[in-house]
């Protein structure tokens, strides 16, 4: 354990100890699979489980992990190997995070590093490594306000389709931020727990509009005596195919910039009166505009209206999560349940701090950001006493080593 | 709802196990003379399942029909021969399908419900030029859909409303099918503990029809790793070549236990690769296998070799794209592993 790991790891401590702690533990608790992070050299402790949530507080408060998992899946026997476990069911879970957006902002403040041949860059880490082509690369990334309010508008986007098209009631969902750059979104319901991996990557696909294909949604050219016309869905039809208009409509809605068309295509559409939309199933009075440019519209409205999920989580049976009500390693913030209503009102940067009083550290480098009301930074090289929770999120971003 | 034409129609429903039931027919009468139309229509149904792929209708003996389908799949079931179980369901399931297709909304709804547990609604929606009759609950839609590579039945494809998925009665008919097949499949892998005595002669019959249409069934299987199909070319092609019985060099040896040792077969599994081998010998084998996993002697677990040493030793064969970003058959099996499963770059837990 290197000096901030070891303060880190005190405060941790400090803040489990607090009797009033209470931990949110998931439904089913000793059906689950736990895991630990340990500071310890990074060792994950897996497979143990609990009867209560009072027993799983005390290892808590024992291990001190850097960061707490539960498994989403139940199992007779948590404890067991993988394979000898007795998968019995998993939650349907979600995982919406900056790192899977395309936020302007990133540039400024993420970079990464190929660990083969040491290239860097500015903003999200590509898949692999332009120059070697491997994947090793390192990330370092920030939390920003533009990320997090994409990730929450990514997110509101999510529960929606949750409700109206998968028809999964809201008392079965649970909504957490994650205490890093996203949210998490729980299901628990016996329609869902059963969905094996390839059923889950459909329900992804789905939000995701992945592989959708518009001409299956009933977007054609026909031809009336001589005329060709585009025809297509309708607004206020159930699931994509008025999800799909309502997309178009906001973006004739808007500047069309950007989007893949050509001005006179623009001109055209912008002197057409958006709320036929709303009335007809035929598209074709936009004068100039065929099916080539509506299938653009259809692309365009698809990935604005999409929910950008992490594939990989939602299909994993066997994954383990975050759990809420524990500090995260990577800042110091507190994963915590956010209800649904709230969503749009919670500040990431002032309902999760944990930690209070101040601290001094010595700062390499760290882009500027905001916690609570004050705003700090940016800083270059300097020792500077700042509140507990900025301290903190400097130290477990290895951006600032402590001072004694 | 159902007439006793329905069951000879659709034997895999519930109502048609019952129906036998009734009957109180036991595994002796199958040798009486009574039965002989029973039996015939049985080893029709699989002759032409094995043969054709499909099974043709004949509903002028209803009772044989009923009882026949549950005799075909027990003789199937005591051959042991899983490919032909699949390649009887998958028939059976079409034949059902052909006739699915044809029912009344009404009847479709009914045998979804009773038989498969489905939950599903009329809904008589036309929300734009295709009529939808049903609405399928989303979870038994997905366990039959994902069966279904055309892109109609991609989910983002569908009408989703409020958790229930649109189908027209074809559709419907279509889903049933794999529900029919999944059915048979699963039957048929129950099996009794000896094969009784009037069945003797069918089954024997059976097994060479089986031959005689499926080929002779190949010995050798994959080892059972965590994901087969991640393995790089040349790996694959050593498992080829010892499986047809082909000399397989030493480095070649090597090179395919080191592989497997490092992915995480079972030692079994490993030896069970070199079986084919013209020159096998299970305690060498064994003894090399332990070796390289690091059991006996230096107790140092050997590594695949690098490629550069596999292209001069002529082990590499045919690499392909992923190759040519790797250095080592153990990084394309980690790569490709990493890319079949959709996970790209290995994370931390969310
Ligand atoms: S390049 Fe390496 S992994 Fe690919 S076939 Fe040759 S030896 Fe195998
Ligand atoms: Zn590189
Ligand atoms: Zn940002």
């Amino acid at each position: 354990m290197n000096q901030a790991e070891q303060v880190i790891r005190q405060k941790f401590q400090q803040y489990y100890l607090d009797p009033k702690r209470q931990l949110d533990p998931p439904l089913n608790p000793s059906e689950r699979e736990y895991g630990f992070l340990l500071f310890n050299g990074k060792f994950m402790v897996r497979h143990r489980s609990f009867k209560d949530p009072l027993s799983l507080l005390t290892a808590v408060r024992d291990l001190v992990p850097s960061h707490v998992y539960f498994s989403t899946a139940y199992y007779r026997e948590p404890t067991a190997p993988m394979e000898e476990k007795g998968w019995t069911g998993a939650d349907l879970v979600f995982d919406i995070d900056a790192d899977h957006l395309n936020t302007p902002c990133k540039p400024d403040h993420d970079n990464w590093k190929c660990k083969a041949c040491g290239t860097t860059g500015n903003g999200g880490a590509p898949k692999l490594c332009p120059k070697c082509k491997n994947d090793r690369l390192e990330e370092q990334t920030w939390l920003c306000d533009r990320c997090l309010q994409e990730a929450k508008e990514e997110t509101a986007k999510l529960l929606e389709m949750l409700y109206t098209d998968l028809g999964i009631d809201n008392e079965a969902t649970r909504l957490f931020f994650s205490g890093h750059r996203g949210y998490h979104v729980h299901v628990y319901s016996k329609q869902t727990s059963q969905l094996g991996e390839e059923e889950r990557r459909e329900i992804a696909d789905y939000l995701l509009a992945q592989g959708l294909d518009p001409q299956l949604h009933e977007l054609e050219e026909t031809s009336v005596g001589g005329t060709k016309l585009a025809e297509g869905p309708l607004i206020g039809q159930p699931g994509w195919r008025g999800r799909i208009v309502a997309g178009i409509y906001d973006i004739l809605g808007s500047e069309m910039d950007q989007i893949g068309l050509t001005s006179t295509q623009v001109h055209a559409l912008k002197s057409w009166d958006r709320e036929n939309l709303l009335r007809k199933p035929f598209w074709n009075s936009a004068k100039g505009i065929g099916i080539s440019t509506w299938k653009t519209l259809v692309t365009k409205a698809v990935e604005k209206k999409s929910a950008k999920i992490d594939t990989v989580v939602t299909t994993d049976i066997h994954r383990l999560i975050r759990m809420p009500g524990t500090l995260n390693g990577h800042t110091g913030l507190l994963a915590m349940k956010v209800p649904e209503e709230r969503l749009d009102e919670f500040d990431p940067f002032t309902e999760p701090l944990a930690f209070h009083g101040q601290m001094k550290v010595k700062v390499k480098v760290s882009p500027g950001f905001r916690l609570g009301e004050e705003r700090f930074g940016p800083y270059h090289d300097e020792t500077v006493q700042l509140p507990s929770a900025a301290a903190m999120l400097l130290l477990c971003k290895h951006r600032a080593e402590p001072i004694a | 709802m159902l007439t006793r034409a329905d069951l000879a129609k659709y034997p895999f429903l519930n109502e048609a196990s019952d129906y036998i039931k009734e009957l109180g027919i036991s595994i002796d009468d199958i040798a009486s003379p009574d039965f002989s139309p029973v039996l015939e229509r049985a080893e029709k149904r699989l002759e032409e399942a094995l043969s054709k792929g499909r099974v043709s209708n004949e509903f002028g003996n209803e009772n044989a029909e009923i009882l026949s389908f549950p005799v075909s799949n027990l003789i199937l079931s005591l051959t042991g021969e899983e490919r032909a179980q699949r390649r009887f369901a998958l028939a059976e399931a079409k034949r059902a399908y052909e006739l699915l297709r044809q029912e009344s909304p009404e009847k479709l709804d009914y045998i979804a419900r009773t038989t498969f547990g489905w939950k599903l609604n009329k809904i008589d929606a036309q929300p734009g030029k295709r009529f939808y009759d049903f609405g399928i609950s989303l979870a038994d839609y997905l366990r039959n859909s994902v069966h279904l590579k055309e892109p109609k039945w991609k989910l983002p494809n569908r009408i989703l409303d409020h958790g229930l998925v649109y189908a027209t009665r074809e559709e419907l008919a279509r889903l049933l099918e794999e529900e029919v097949r999944t059915k048979i499949v699963d039957r048929s892998s129950r099996l009794p503990g000896e094969i009784p005595k009037p069945l003797q002669p069918k089954v024997e019959r059976t097994r060479g029809l089986i031959t005689k249409w499926l080929g002779v069934p190949s010995h050798y299987e994959l080892p059972r790793v965590p994901s087969p199909e991640a393995m790089p070319p040349c790996v694959k092609h050593l498992i080829d070549d010892l499986a047809e019985g082909k000399n397989v060099q030493h480095m070649g040896r090597f090179t395919l236990a080191s592989f497997l040792v490092n992915i995480g077969a079972g030692e079994e599994d490993i030896v069970k690769a070199f079986k084919p081998a013209s020159d096998f010998s299970e305690r060498m084998t064994r003894y090399q296998v332990e070796h390289i996993a690091g059991k006996r002697g230096g107790r140092t677990k050997y590594t695949c070799p690098m490629c550069t040493t596999l292209k001069t030793h002529g082990v590499c064969y045919k690499p392909d794209d992923i190759c040519s970003t790797i250095r080592n058959p153990l990084s394309y099996y980690k790569s490709k592993a990493r890319i079949l499963t959709g996970k790209g770059p290995k994370r931390e837990p969310s």
